[in-house]
Order: C-alpha cells, then structure tokens, then sequence
C-alpha cells in the first residue's frame, strides 16, 4: 500500500503511540484486501462497546489507545451494555456497571460522542452520498452504505477506532465504484407489509449470503430500510442493496442478474426457523433503535389502553430520540421500560430472562448465541396485543 | 529452509510450531485465563502460550480480537501467528496484542514440533531441508513418456515417473532439464513447452521444491540409462493403471495436462 508521507510519519511514531497502533492495523488491513492506499474519511462509528463483548481485553486496548490518541473526524459509538442511568433497573450488576462507565470514559477521553446507538444516522452522524466513512455496526453500515450512498466495508469495532483516530482507512471494497453493483433481483410478492420486511431481509440474507440484492417493486418506507438492512446484515453479511427509486445508487442494468422471489410462504419460514420459545419473560422492541416515527406510532397505539399481565417490554432507543419524545415516553412507561443507549442484544440479560420476543429478525437471530434466550420472534402488532 | 510469506504485523519470534489443521477462532477456541486450547479447537488441553501457532485462517465472531487482548493481560499470548490466509479479525487482535504474524504460507510444509524462526516476512525452518529437484514430462504425439524406476535409485523404486534430477548449485532449473532428458532418455533434440509453478511437498525433514517442465519430442529412439529399466509412452486417460510417484498427478496440474 502506498503511504503519503504524513501516513509513513504516523507510521513510524512521530505522531504518538496511537496514531501508530492505528496505522500498524490499516496497514495489515490494507495488506490482507490489497488496498492500494488510504482514503480519508468524514465520519467513523464504533462497535466493540458493551462489557459483555469487549471484556477486560478491550478495556486494556482502549487504555492504551487513549493514552494519547484522539479521533480526528466525528466518530459515534454503538449501544453499550446498559441504559447510563436505569442500569439497576435492567438487573445489571454494579461490577459490569462500573466497568461499563469506565469503556465510556475511555471512549471520551479520546474525543468520541458518547451517545451509543445503532442509528447515528438519525441524529449528528448522516453521510451524504460518495462520502467515505469507516463504520462498524453491521445495520448501521449497510444503511449508511444504501439508503444514504455513503460508501463503507464492514468495518470491526478496532478497524474503525484505527480509521477514526487517523482520519483514513484503506481504499478497497464497497469504497471502490467496481464492487458497488447490483448482484441479484429481489421480488416481494404483494402483500407482505412493512412490519414484515425485517423478515424479509432475514430471508434474503439466509438465501443469498453477501450480495448486494437490489429489490423491485418494494416500495420506500424508512423505518422499514432500517429493519431490512439489520435483517441482512445479520443472516447474509449484507453491507449494501438497493431499492428501486429509493436509493441513491440504482443498478446500470437488471437484464442478466438472477432474480428471487420472497413469498408469503418464505415470511412463514422465517418466522418459523426463528421461533424458538414461547411464553416470553420479556418483550424487546428496538433493534435497530427506535426512530422518533416509531415511538410516536408507537405511542399513539397504545395511548388509552390498559397492560394486562406483568411481562416485561423493553423500548430501546437512542438518547437523541428519547429526548424528543417526553409525550411519547409518558404513554410507554405505563407497559414498560424506555431505555436509552442499550439493547436486548448487548445487554446481560442471560442472567436475567431466559425467553425473549423481538420483531427483529436480526435481534431473534443474536439472542440464542449472544443471550442464551429462547426466542419468540414476531410482528411488532403481535407482540404488543401479548400485553392488551 | 526458508519459506516467504506476506508480513501483517511486525516482530521476531523463535519456537516451535503448533500446527492446527482446522480454521480456528480464538473466541471460544482458547480459555483466556489460561492459554489452555478448548474442544472447539480439536487440539483441547494444548497451551498456547510461547508456540508459533499456525493456522489456515480464522473464522467467527468478531470479537475474538479481544481474546487476543485478553491472553495478553493474562500473560498467555502466543509468540506469532502463522496463516495461510489472514483475515480481519485475527489481524486485527494481532496487531492490538503486538503479537507477530505473517500469512501467505503454505502452512502442508509445517508439522506440529518443527523448530522456526519468524523474521520480517518469512519463516526460518531450523531443521528442514529443501532439495530442489526438476521434473520433465516429455509429450509426443499426444502421449506422455513413463519411466519406471531402477532398483538402483534412492527413492521410489519400482514406480514410474517422469525424468527427474537434482538441481546441482549453480545450475538453472531449465539446464538440468535439459541434461536430464538427454541423461535419462537420450534425447537430445527436446523443444521446451511449458513450465508450471514451483510445488513443494514435506517428507520427513526435507521438503522436495519440484520444478515442472514439458517438452515436446519427435521419433527420436528412446535410450535408458541405469535409473530405469522400462518406457512407455501413454494417453493421459490411461495412467491410472501405472502405479506413479507421489505427487505425479499435481504435476501434470500445474503443467496443464
């Protein structure tokens, strides 16, 4: 990889211990994908957050990152493994508290926003197309990537930290216009709604794997891309699609690409594979995070009605959002938590709950390894007639 | 001997290898507290700690680049990674750990015990050997020569080959061809075809560096010395039924045949 010479001084230490742990990694990064070189980016998001993740280990690197290293470009952070301020009442314990908080000053120390949601692009952190960013976040990503025309790889939690402290990341993949092009046709049989297309993206991930699936026909809906884009992600290693008339990038041509059909029967199937418990001791709503549209349709469902039964439900959204909606969160208190900056997935709820209902597709698939929960996946309207 | 690979990150180390012959993730595959591998890894028991661990790749969760962090603090960390094909999550808790590693190697020529040198971008094998060695597939009419070899040679008595010799110091690869077909056949009028990549293959405490060649040959009389005691020349559909020397097949692979 060819280095500028600003690169080869960071390289060689001249810039302090950081810079150069972060460009030893773009470097093996670059050498493992062939990058010819680095490309300067205008925003990173992080993963590698929660405790349960990144454990003592990454707490070490983090130390040692923010020795001296800060970010140069506006770089956000992922959920971490709690809500800042209602962790007691998530049932999380003061040892992973207080190691949490420590993973979010670190985190500060180096200059990141300290916020921590799925949905940067809800709030400060929204590329604008051809930008190139270095993000982590599989759904965060691959929405950045097709519905905004950013242009990302999918970046891990460290590679990220590398390009956000440098400024730079190596040019290859999904930054590259060769790699950007439609593989697939998707065709989505009529009648399969937008609470559905979570499942949708979880059945076109399992089919396809890593492709860039362009659908027709879909329609435009943007809590609905947010949805398909984390069910992808999850099941298929999807970082980019395209929507016809929706996303910036459209294929150059259609003729010639294999087409696949989703089918009621496919929704079914879905649901089915993922359905692994029943009798929920918790409800989990918000992953990705819930916008403030959702909250607010949320809201006015559930505005007038009465909770039966004492499951609990768990609202995840992102601080920026929460604030925006004081009349929303009055109505959703009354059926359960409002949480900011976490979610069911990242959170230790293995020692809390053993069966959770989720309408994401990407959540059910992550609970079983990452929560050990039994999982019962369904549409966000059935979940919320389990509690009326 | 020497073996080249691709540096991903920096640094010397000096040990034995640990040769796992299954793509591993250091998530799961290895107890952090202990450097101690688990069943996952199909090597459960086995520490880690201080060997050159090689790999094919890696493969699950990202966060097994943690591990590695994780193994540092617990002071377990192997003392460089060895891989055929480097990936992200490996490279990266290399890199975080300071741990050396290296990839693009041809991991079949290393065993569990050897003794090896990491440096830069390669691997100094203490006690391996390399014997360079040219092989010759001489084609006429459509049909392959097949030697069977002499009870008088070192190795694979009895089987039938190609012509083949030592590559002497100082000699190039495509000389010892030549005076190979001329030695083992008498042929002195070969016309050079083609050439296929370098294979290498571990016996023992030698690795054979195998250098292909064809030759394309007219109605010359075909004249043994002492190393054969017969000759045939055969459709490549017919081989089979020719107990031929290891690695006979990969050669007419890499020469295209």
């Amino acid at each position: 990889m060819q280095l500028t010479p600003e690169e080869q001084a960071m390289l060689d230490g001249k810039e302090g211990k950081a810079k150069r742990k972060a460009m030893e990694l773009l470097v093996a990064l670059g050498a493992i994908y062939g990058a010819d070189r680095l490309v300067p980016i205008t925003s990173a998001h992080l993963s590698g957050v929660s405790y349960k993740t990144i454990g003592e280990g990454g707490i070490d690197f983090l130390a040692e990152m923010s020795e001296d290293g800060k970010v140069s470009v506006p770089t956000t952070l992922n959920p971490m493994g709690m809500d800042g301020e209602r962790w007691r009442d998530m049932g999380v314990d003061e040892h992973f508290a207080r190691r949490q908080l420590h993973i979010i000053s670190l985190y500060e120390r180096m200059g990141v926003e300290v916020s921590c949601t799925c949905t940067p692009y809800l709030l400060t952190n929204r590329p604008k197309v051809g930008d190139h960013i270095a993000w982590a976040e599989s759904s965060a990503l691959s929405f950045a990537n097709s519905v905004l025309g950013a242009r990302t790889n999918r970046e891990g939690g460290p590679g990220a930290l590398a390009a956000a402290i440098t400024g730079r990341t190596p040019n290859y993949g999904l930054h590259l216009d060769v790699n950007r092009k439609a593989t697939h046709v998707v065709e989505v049989e009529k009648g399969i709604t937008k609470d559905e297309w979570s499942l949708v993206g979880h059945a076109v991930g399992r089919k396809l794997g890593a492709c860039i699936p362009f659908f027709r026909g879909l329609g435009n809906d943007a809590n609905g891309l947010k949805s398909i884009a984390a069910a992808m992600a999850a099941s298929g290693s999807v970082a980019m699609f395209m929507v016809e008339g929706v996303t910036p990038e459209q294929p150059d041509r259609v003729e010639g690409l294999p087409v696949v059909k989703i089918s009621r029967q496919d929704i079914e199937a879905t649901v089915k594979s993922l359905r692994t418990g029943t009798g929920p001791d918790l409800i989990a709503m918000g992953c990705p995070h819930l916008s403030e549209s959702e909250m607010k349709e949320l809201a006015s469902f559930l505005d007038g009605k009465e909770k039966k039964g004492d499951v609990e439900v768990w609202f995840c959204t992102s601080k920026g959002v929460w604030l925006r909606c004081p009349k929303e969160i009055a109505v959703l208190e009354r059926f359960g938590k409002v949480l900011c900056d976490t979610c069911m997935v990242v959170a230790p709820i293995e020692g809390t709950h053993k069966v959770t209902a989720s309408d994401s597709a990407k959540a059910c698939s992550y609970l079983p390894g990452l929560c050990s929960q039994k999982v019962h996946c369904g549409t966000r309207r059935e979940l919320l007639e389990m509690i009326l | 001997m020497k073996i080249k690979g691709r540096e991903i990150f920096k640094g010397r180390a000096i040990g034995r290898l640990m040769v796992l012959d299954e793509a591993f993730s250091f998530l799961g595959g290895v107890d952090p507290k202990t450097g101690i591998l688990t069943v996952a890894s199909g090597r459960e028991g086995e520490s880690i700690e201080k060997r050159i661990l090689v790999f094919p790749h890696g493969k699950g969760s990202t966060v097994g680049s943690y591990t590695l962090m994780d193994l540092k603090k617990n002071g377990h960390l192997p003392s460089a990674i060895v891989n055929a094909q480097a990936e992200t999550i490996v490279a990266t808790g290399a890199v975080m750990a300071g741990v050396p590693m290296i990839d693009s190697i041809d991991i079949s020529l290393l065993r569990d015990g050897d003794r090896a040198v990491l440096v830069g971008d390669g691997l100094d094998m203490m006690d391996l050997v390399e014997k360079k060695v040219v092989t010759c597939v001489l084609r006429r009419k459509g049909k392959l020569l097949l030697l069977k070899r002499s009870q008088k040679v070192g190795t694979n008595k009895g089987k039938w080959a190609a012509v083949s010799g030592f590559i002497e110091r100082g000699e190039r690869p495509e000389q010892t061809a030549l005076k190979e077909v001329a030695e083992e056949t008498g042929i002195t009028t070969a016309r050079l075809e083609g050439r296929g990549e370098t294979l290498h293959i571990r016996d023992g405490t030698h690795v054979w560096s195998i250098f292909p060649f064809l030759f394309e040959v007219g109605d010359e009389e075909v004249v043994l010395d002492w190393e054969h005691t017969e000759h045939v020349w055969v459709d490549v559909s017919d081989l089979k039924g020719y107990d031929t020397v290891p690695g006979f097949r990969k050669v007419l692979d890499v020469l295209g045949l």
